[in-house]
């Protein structure tokens, strides 16, 4: 009883978060079955419930309604991951995550001319652009854009060259670049499809766009899709894809694809067993093993994600597509 | 899209109506919502009396699945338990229906049913019941309460009442472990359009479910005109063609109607298609809330009562809601099955209390010193009846819509159906999208000079 008034007093004291209704990007289609609801587990800037829809048609999973656009400085807040993913805070995690994203983005980049273009799209803090400034070939032209001024004034800070712009928006010559990266950010923008076009313009003809995102093919997104999903990120992820509707996404951007399949992260995991723990009233010690600082936890996840990836159900799309020449 | 229609006319400000409004605007659809009375929500009004006691118009199972799903954005009230208990021969079976399992006489007489071939087909209501939950169950809990709630002997209603809400046993403990292990009221059952789930939950919106309405109503573009009263829906050639609401005739070729069923056909203007739903009937209900001291007073928040009670239900809903009385004094719902005009509608206020009050000793012994105050609401459409007489019909609008073109019945009345808030939102969510359909392809037929018979075929589906 007195939980139930606790939690309501809880409720009312927060202002709330303003909706807008939202369709299925690829089809159009408004009437997306409920997969899941939850809450911001993360980071608690609302104490509103947020709902998962999946297109019956093209499997995309998406929020619906989701924030309105003024909402954004509401729902990342200045502690967001994304704004500051650094060695400092977070120690050994950060220097493992280094060494294997640098070897991927390398990897990504092989053939690019020794002078290539490299545009990062939603750069966050400049983490990648970093990574390809220490390890990637010197003569590589490195930029980046993002539309928080946060996450930007922390990539100028590295000495970055990233502009506060949306790609439709910022000063880029129209195919002019030759391999784009896209790492973790679609989720985030209300229209890929949009997003994707306005890569494929500035990508030369045969330039390559790499992509990364989390996976709804994956058995973490199976096993917790009705409330606790860590790819959720409520309220923050409003897209996201499996094979098949990246397909269609890749058609709609007027793309093609080289390679489809997963990689590896722990995540979804660590964060779907984080929420679950937190929203079930476990003690917080408990909870606090399963976080981006907790190596253990994320060391267990990325074997076990590992095996996953193998098997091509990793907890990440891993995409790399190509304008047409 | 539709700047040369006429826009969709809804009609009824509750939240059927609404959500229908909700819905077309995503598709850029224009309507116009049409509220008979001088305020919003209908059925799911709410108000709070002078004593601090808040009510809701019959009780409304909302979740935080449904509140998300039209972005409210709160406040809202977790509700923290929910549970059914029945009251049979001076005992309590907890947990409904898991705990009629420990009663030998009903597991044996369930399972000696399963094993049983039916010598007829199950399409009486009693029959079905006898088949599905065993003679002695069915005999002492399930059919006098179908009795009392529909006002029908069980020989003469269609088995179709029976709710089919896939939740299986094991589902069902464990989402009672959930809920448990959360404190929230894990909806188990109830809903017949989505699946129950561990993270689905009963919540409440601050300021009661009215605050639900007007949320919605909120989000329309065109707002909802109030005290505009439907008084006529044209129908030409099996087709709408225009409406009258508060004295004007409005050219349009949608109708979308929330009002009870039966009396389509009063309204309805050029068609006699739709005569065969003047037959339907609402069970109706008495309701005897009594403002008690105490709390805690029932085993859980629903007791039903199938034998020995004038009432077929009792709830003590600040269990669930403990909110919504003040502290150290609770609210008693007794639920009276009644058809308007019969003797228990006609029942004063003073009667009706006391009928409750004088028979809920077995359940509360000191009843009559906690008393403090009651209220009595009459709701001539308590439920639908599922008749048999009228089954065929019943079935047919619930697969087919109303027959006429462009007409859509849609809502707990509209669809004669029993169902909740949340369902009708889901039903509507998937209607709408072929009503935008149908208008499209109406306009398109309509330009090439005649009207096509598929056409009315997909505009008359609901």
């Amino acid at each position: 009883m007195n939980e139930g008034t606790r939690q309501s007093a809880m409720t009312a004291e927060r202002s709330e978060i303003s909706m807008v209704p939202a369709g299925c990007c690829l089809c159009g289609g408004q009437d997306g079955r409920p997969i899941g609801v939850g809450e911001d587990f993360e980071y608690r800037t609302s104490d509103q419930s947020f709902l998962a829809v999946q297109c019956p048609r093209c499997r995309l999973v998406y929020l619906d309604p989701r924030p309105a656009l003024s909402e954004m400085g509401r729902i990342y807040p200045d502690s967001y991951h994304a704004f500051s993913f650094d060695e400092e805070q977070f120690g050994v995690v950060h220097r493992v995550r280094s060494r294997l994203e640098a070897r991927r983005l390398l990897r990504a980049g092989r053939g690019l001319p020794s002078d290539a273009s490299v545009l990062d799209v939603g750069c966050g803090d400049g983490f990648h652009l970093d990574l390809l400034r220490r390890h990637g070939p010197p003569g590589w032209r490195l930029r980046g854009v993002d539309t928080d001024e946060r996450a930007v004034a922390a990539a100028r800070r590295k000495g970055l060259s990233v502009e506060l712009s949306t790609i439709e928006g910022a000063d880029i010559e129209p195919g002019s670049v030759d391999m784009a990266l896209c790492i973790q950010t679609i989720e985030h923008v209300a229209d890929p499809v949009v997003l994707l076009q306005a890569i494929a313009r500035v990508l030369r003809p045969g330039g390559r766009l790499y992509l990364i995102t989390d996976s709804t093919d994956s058995p973490d997104f199976a096993l917790a899709k009705g409330r606790h999903w860590g790819g959720y990120h409520f309220p923050r992820h409003w897209n996201l894809f499996n094979r098949s509707s990246m397909r269609l996404l890749a058609e709609r951007g007027g793309l093609d694809i080289d390679e489809l399949g997963t990689t590896t992260s722990p995540v979804n995991w660590t964060y779907s067993v984080r929420n679950w723990l937190d929203d079930w009233g476990a003690p917080r010690w408990i909870v606090d093993r399963f976080s981006l600082t907790a190596a253990p936890a994320l060391a267990v996840f990325t074997v076990l994600d590992g095996a996953l990836t193998v098997a091509g159900r990793g907890a990440l799309l891993r995409v790399i597509l190509r304008r047409p020449s | 899209m539709s700047a040369s229609r006429p826009p969709v006319v809804v009609i009824g400000g509750g939240i059927a109506g609404l959500v229908a409004a909700h819905e077309l605007a995503r598709y850029g659809v224009d309507a116009d919502v049409y509220e008979a009375g001088p305020r919003l929500a209908g059925m799911a009004a709410s108000h709070v009396d002078a004593d601090g006691f808040s009510y809701d118009i019959g009780a409304h199972f909302v979740t935080n699945r449904f509140v998300a799903a039209l972005g409210m954005p709160g406040p809202f009230h977790v509700l923290p338990r929910y549970g059914e208990v029945v009251h049979l021969g001076a005992r309590h079976h907890p947990h409904y229906p898991v705990g009629l399992l420990g009663v030998p006489r009903y597991v044996a007489s369930a399972l000696s049913e399963r094993v049983r071939r039916p010598d007829r087909d199950l399409t009486v209501a009693a029959d079905r019941f006898r088949h599905d939950y065993g003679v002695a169950l069915a005999e002492e809990v399930a059919l006098p309460l179908l009795e009392a709630w529909s006002g029908l002997p069980a020989e003469e209603l269609s088995a179709s009442v029976i709710d089919k809400i896939p939740t299986g046993l094991a589902q069902t403990i464990w989402l009672r472990v959930a809920q448990r292990l959360t404190r929230r009221a894990v909806m188990i059952g109830y809903c017949k359009e989505e699946p129950s789930a561990t993270g689905v939950h009963h919540v409440s919106p601050a300021g009661g479910v009215g605050a639900i309405c007007e949320h919605v109503a909120s989000q329309l573009p065109r707002g909802v005109q109030l005290e505009h009263p439907a008084q006529a829906v044209y129908v030409d050639d099996g087709r709408v063609v225009g409406a009258r609401v508060n004295g004007n005739d409005i050219e349009t070729d949608t109708v979308i109607s929330t009002l009870p069923v039966h009396r389509l056909p009063s309204l309805v203007q050029g068609t006699d298609r739709l005569e065969r739903f003047a037959r339907f009937r609402f069970r109706g209900l008495v309701l005897v809330n009594l403002k008690l001291t105490g709390r805690d007073l029932l085993p859980d928040v629903v007791v039903w009562t199938p034998q020995g009670f004038p009432y077929f239900r009792v709830t003590e809903t600040p269990l669930a809601m403990p909110w919504i009385a003040p502290e150290g004094k609770t609210m008693i719902l007794c639920e009276l099955g009644a058809q308007p005009g019969d003797d228990v509608w006609r029942l004063s206020d003073d009667e009706a209390v006391a009928r409750c009050v004088t028979t809920l000793g077995p359940l509360i012994g000191d009843i009559g010193s906690r008393v403090i105050g009651a209220s009595v609401l009459r709701q001539p459409l308590g439920y639908p009846v599922f008749a048999l007489d009228y089954e065929d019909d019943r079935a047919d609008l619930a697969v087919n819509g109303t027959g006429v073109a462009g007409l859509y019945s849609s809502g707990r009345n509209g669809e004669f159906d029993h169902i909740l808030m949340e369902d009708t939102f889901w039903r509507l969510r998937r209607l709408v999208p072929r009503i935008v359909s149908a208008r499209l392809d109406a306009s398109t037929t309509r330009r090439g000079g005649s009207r096509g018979e598929s056409t009315q075929g997909r505009a008359a589906m609901t």
